[in-house]
């Protein structure tokens, strides 16, 4: 199909506001967070069900790659349209279409920001727990296909664990609806569950039923100090094996402390080889219990440990750690963070000789790797910052990037624990799935077998 | 592009915070339109993309209202690479055509508006027996002299009576060609010589656009205030009643955001009467959407912007209050339902 007669499609679809073959748009659609670049034929931006479904269909009458995108926020290039076609932004189909909170549900559309929804939900005293660093920027959508998490995974799950239902456009335009509105329901195999974390590649998301919680009464948040990031590895497994689950279990190094520092020199973090940053959320007394139950396991390993004086201070921690991945690249002007290689879960028992390893292949390509991330959930983000003019750098990075991949998946970890897969991490699918791997390429040419929804990314 | 314009669009990782926050993308929707789509547009013409409208339509939205800027975590630059790059194109005959009516008009006729009546018909008697020389001069600026002469003769009369005098024959202060990317040197160098004459160490202004520009794009690292700070300081010598109003207060992005006043206007209102605090207030407000050459360029975007703007004024309000003519002006075409003050308005029902 002409590349004209696709605009015309479109237009008589979603009208001519909302679609584009502009150059420069184009442009900004060939990217997300990650490294990953490919160059789309247009932008559409559907407003209803009806007209993702048209859209579809004709992709799949014309054999036309189909990419949705929520805010671009991805860091694996799940957005990222490589074999070109048309890039759907869902970003438009943004209403919280009903809030039924007796039931503990709402139904949204999947362009809804994360933090959009939390602040809908907060004069009622409920929220979704799921909270990636991006919170204030993906869409619910990109969280549901990505199955994102974040800090409060290690008590509340991910984002799989509070979706009951969605509404799914397959790939030859057919919505169907899985899962219901109760809490539990065994009727059949569990198709909510197969089209989250897939990632675009099977159907695109346009409506999602969300289980949301009542918020808790109290939080309190420690921070212990350690001389190096293994003893906090050491001390997070003696936390967790005590019975307690704190709502949040974070660990900082060196580099990343400086970096939060310098992002609000209001915080003052204490300087240190890694800072936990234990958060207890519940009652007064469950939280006053759990509180004490952190410090004493850790005692024997910190060098410090001290609470958060205030909500103020607690709510500037937190919104500078949600921010740090980036803010890492303020450490030195001619840096830049580079989301390679940056989201590897491994064992919880593992973590100590994880850390130690990613120190190890640091000193190897002398590379500085910053650690962070949801320890509490064995999920360590390793950020890197090099000057992104210097190819030398790039090829030093991307070396690093696949030793701490295939480190992971050796020690019976995951290359990816919440960013997903997308293309940058596709080609160790294999190494990671076994034959799981099979299963999936016969899911995907079952539900796609044109293979137009997202091509070319999760190795399918 | 320089070096130096490189490295800034290279610190931007993507994350998409300003993408979220930008209030022309609210209104607008698509990618371009958000500061990272403006920085990755801006990469895009630094490796010759073709300059098109689509183009010109992501750089020249920005307001350059410094929420992006302000918010980004990983230290870009935003702003200045979008008014770097709108210079670059200019320099290359590349521009809209609004830009080139602000660039002729003003370097032609000494203000944007492309008025030639006389700049300082707003002094009418004011302008008897003015001093020559004197420590502080008052600059009025285009929208203060064409659009608002009483209040801008109001306000003088309150400054004089502090010794304070004006600029001859001032011109624009350049601030649209600065922040459309043409070349306001001309103007610049007029005034500043008319300064040094007056003999001023500090310059006073009224409007949040000739503020920043006088005092971050002027050689010389002039002392400038705005007028709130001139007042606050001075409020006792006004004799001021406290007025049984509530009002609430819209930071001019060019003023709070961007130079840090946030205190002196909350405490001349305070002084006389209640304030009630806009959503988005101090470091986190939000634009009027007039600035950057966007309501002159994309007028109904401007005026979109605007509204989206006045939905976060309190219920139960008197008046909206702000402290520079351009955002008073664009707040007003939004239709706020109450009546949108300068502040010196406030100011002198008190001192009544
Ligand atoms: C600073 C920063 C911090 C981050 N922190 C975290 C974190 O703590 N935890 C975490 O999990 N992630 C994190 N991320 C990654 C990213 O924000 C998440 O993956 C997020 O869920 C992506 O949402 P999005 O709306 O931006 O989706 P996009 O990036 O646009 O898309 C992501 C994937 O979802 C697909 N998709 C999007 N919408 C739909 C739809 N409606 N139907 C079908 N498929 C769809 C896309 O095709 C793509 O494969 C972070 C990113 C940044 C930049
Ligand atoms: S907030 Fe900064 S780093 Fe993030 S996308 Fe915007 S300009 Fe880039
Ligand atoms: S300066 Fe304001 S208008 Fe311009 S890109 Fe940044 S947030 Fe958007």
């Amino acid at each position: 199909m002409q590349k004209s007669d696709l605009l015309e499609k479109l237009q008589q679809i979603v009208g001519k506001e909302m679609v584009t073959t502009s150059a420069a748009e184009l442009y900004c659609y060939s990217c997300d967070a990650s490294q990953v670049r490919g160059m789309p034929d247009i932008v559409v931006r559907p407003v209803s069900t009806e007209q993702v479904s048209r859209i579809v269909r004709l992709a799949y009458d014309n054999g036309i790659p189909v990419t949705p995108r929520g805010a671009g926020t991805g860091l694996a290039g799940g957005s990222v349209p490589i074999e070109g076609g048309i890039v759907v932004d869902m970003s438009s189909m943004n209403r919280l279409l009903e809030m039924d909170l007796d039931n503990l549900q709402v139904v949204v559309e999947p362009g809804i920001v994360q933090e959009k929804l939390n602040e809908a939900l907060e004069p009622y005293g409920f929220f979704f727990p799921p909270d990636p660093g991006s919170s204030a920027m993906c869409t619910l959508g990109g969280l549901i296909a990505n199955n994102g998490s974040g800090m409060r995974s290690v008590k509340y799950g991910t984002t799989r664990n509070y979706v009951l239902g969605l509404e799914v456009v397959l790939a030859d335009g057919t919505v169907i609806n899985t899962g219901s509105k109760t809490t539990k329901s065994v009727a059949g195999y569990s198709l909510t569950d197969l089209f989250v974390g897939s990632e675009g590649t099977l159907g695109v998301i346009t409506g999602a039923v969300l289980k949301v919680r009542a918020l808790p009464k109290e939080r309190s948040v420690l921070l212990a100090s350690f001389e190096n990031p293994e003893l906090a590895g050491k001390a997070v497994v003696k936390v967790l094996s005590s019975g307690m689950i704190p709502s949040a279990c974070e660990i900082l190094d060196r580099n990343i402390i400086e970096a939060i520092n310098t992002y609000d020199p209001n915080i003052g973090l204490p300087r240190a080889g890694a800072i936990l940053l234990f958060e207890v959320d519940g009652t007064e007394n469950t939280v006053r219990e759990g509180i004490e139950m952190i410090k004493e396991a850790c005692s024997s390993l910190a060098s410090s440990i001290r609470a958060a004086s205030d909500k103020k201070e607690r709510d500037e921690i937190w919104a500078a750690r949600r921010l740090v991945g980036a803010a890492v690249s303020r450490l030195d002007p001619l840096r830049t963070r580079v989301y390679v290689g940056e989201d590897i879960g491994v064992p919880i028992k593992e973590l100590p000789g994880m850390l130690h390893k990613v120190s190890e292949i640091s000193k190897e390509f002398s590379m500085p790797i910053m650690t962070y991330g949801h320890i509490g959930d064995g999920n360590l983000h390793t950020g890197m910052c090099i000057d992104v003019l210097d190819e030398k750098e790039w090829d030093k990075l991307n070396m690093a990037a696949d030793k701490i991949h295939r480190t992971a998946i050796e020690v019976g970890g995951t290359v990816t624990a919440e960013h997903g897969v997308g293309s940058a991490r596709a080609e160790y699918m294999g190494l990671e799935l076994g034959k799981g791997l099979d299963v999936m390429i016969l899911i995907k040419k079952a539900l796609d077998p044109k293979g137009i929804l997202n091509p070319g990314k999760m190795g399918v | 592009m320089d070096n130096s314009d490189m490295r800034s669009i290279l610190k931007c990782v993507r994350c998409g915070t300003c993408r979220s926050i930008c209030p022309v993308f609210d209104v607008v929707g698509w990618e371009s339109s958000s500061s990272r789509g403006r920085m990755l547009v801006a990469h895009g013409v630094s490796q010759g993309m073709d300059v098109d409208q689509g183009v010109f339509d992501s750089l020249n939205t920005c307001t350059t209202c410094g929420l992006c800027e302000q918010m980004c975590p990983s230290g870009a630059s935003p702003v200045k690479v979008i008014e770097n790059v709108r210079h670059q194109l200019v320099l290359q005959g590349k521009m809209t055509e609004a830009q080139r009516s602000l660039r002729s008009e003003a370097i032609e006729k000494g203000n944007p508006l492309g008025e030639i009546k006389d700049r300082m018909a707003w002094l009418g008697d004011s302008g008897r027996d003015l001093a020559k020389k004197a420590d502080y001069v008052f600059f009025a600026g285009c929208l203060g002299s064409y659009r608002y002469p009483e209040l801008t003769k109001r306000t003088f009369e309150i400054l004089k009576s502090f010794g304070v005098t004006v600029l001859e024959e001032e011109v624009c202060c350049g601030s649209p060609l600065l922040r459309t990317g043409s070349d306001p040197s001309e103007l610049i160098s007029n005034n500043l010589q008319q300064i040094k004459n007056t003999g001023a160490h500090t310059i006073i202004t009224g409007c949040a656009g000739c503020y920043t520009a006088l005092k971050n794009d002027y050689p010389g690292n002039l002392d400038v205030v705005h007028v709130t700070e001139f007042l606050a300081d001075r409020l006792a010598e006004l004799g001021l009643k406290k007025l049984d109003l509530k009002v609430t207060y819209h930071d001019p992005c060019h003023l709070g955001r961007c130079n840090g006043v946030f205190d002196a206007p909350r405490q001349i209102i305070m002084s006389v009467c209640d304030l009630e605090e806009m959503r988005n207030n101090r470091e986190r407000s939000k634009c009027c959407g007039a600035g950057g050459g966007v309501l002159k360029g994309y007028p109904e975007l401007s005026l979109d912007i605007s509204k989206k703007r006045l939905e976060e004024i309190p219920k139960d309000v008197d008046y909206l209050v702000t402290a520079c003519p351009l955002c008073r002006t664009n707040l007003k075409r939004g239709d706020p339902g109450i009546e949108v003050l300068d502040i010196i308005d406030l100011l002198e029902m008190a001192m009544k």
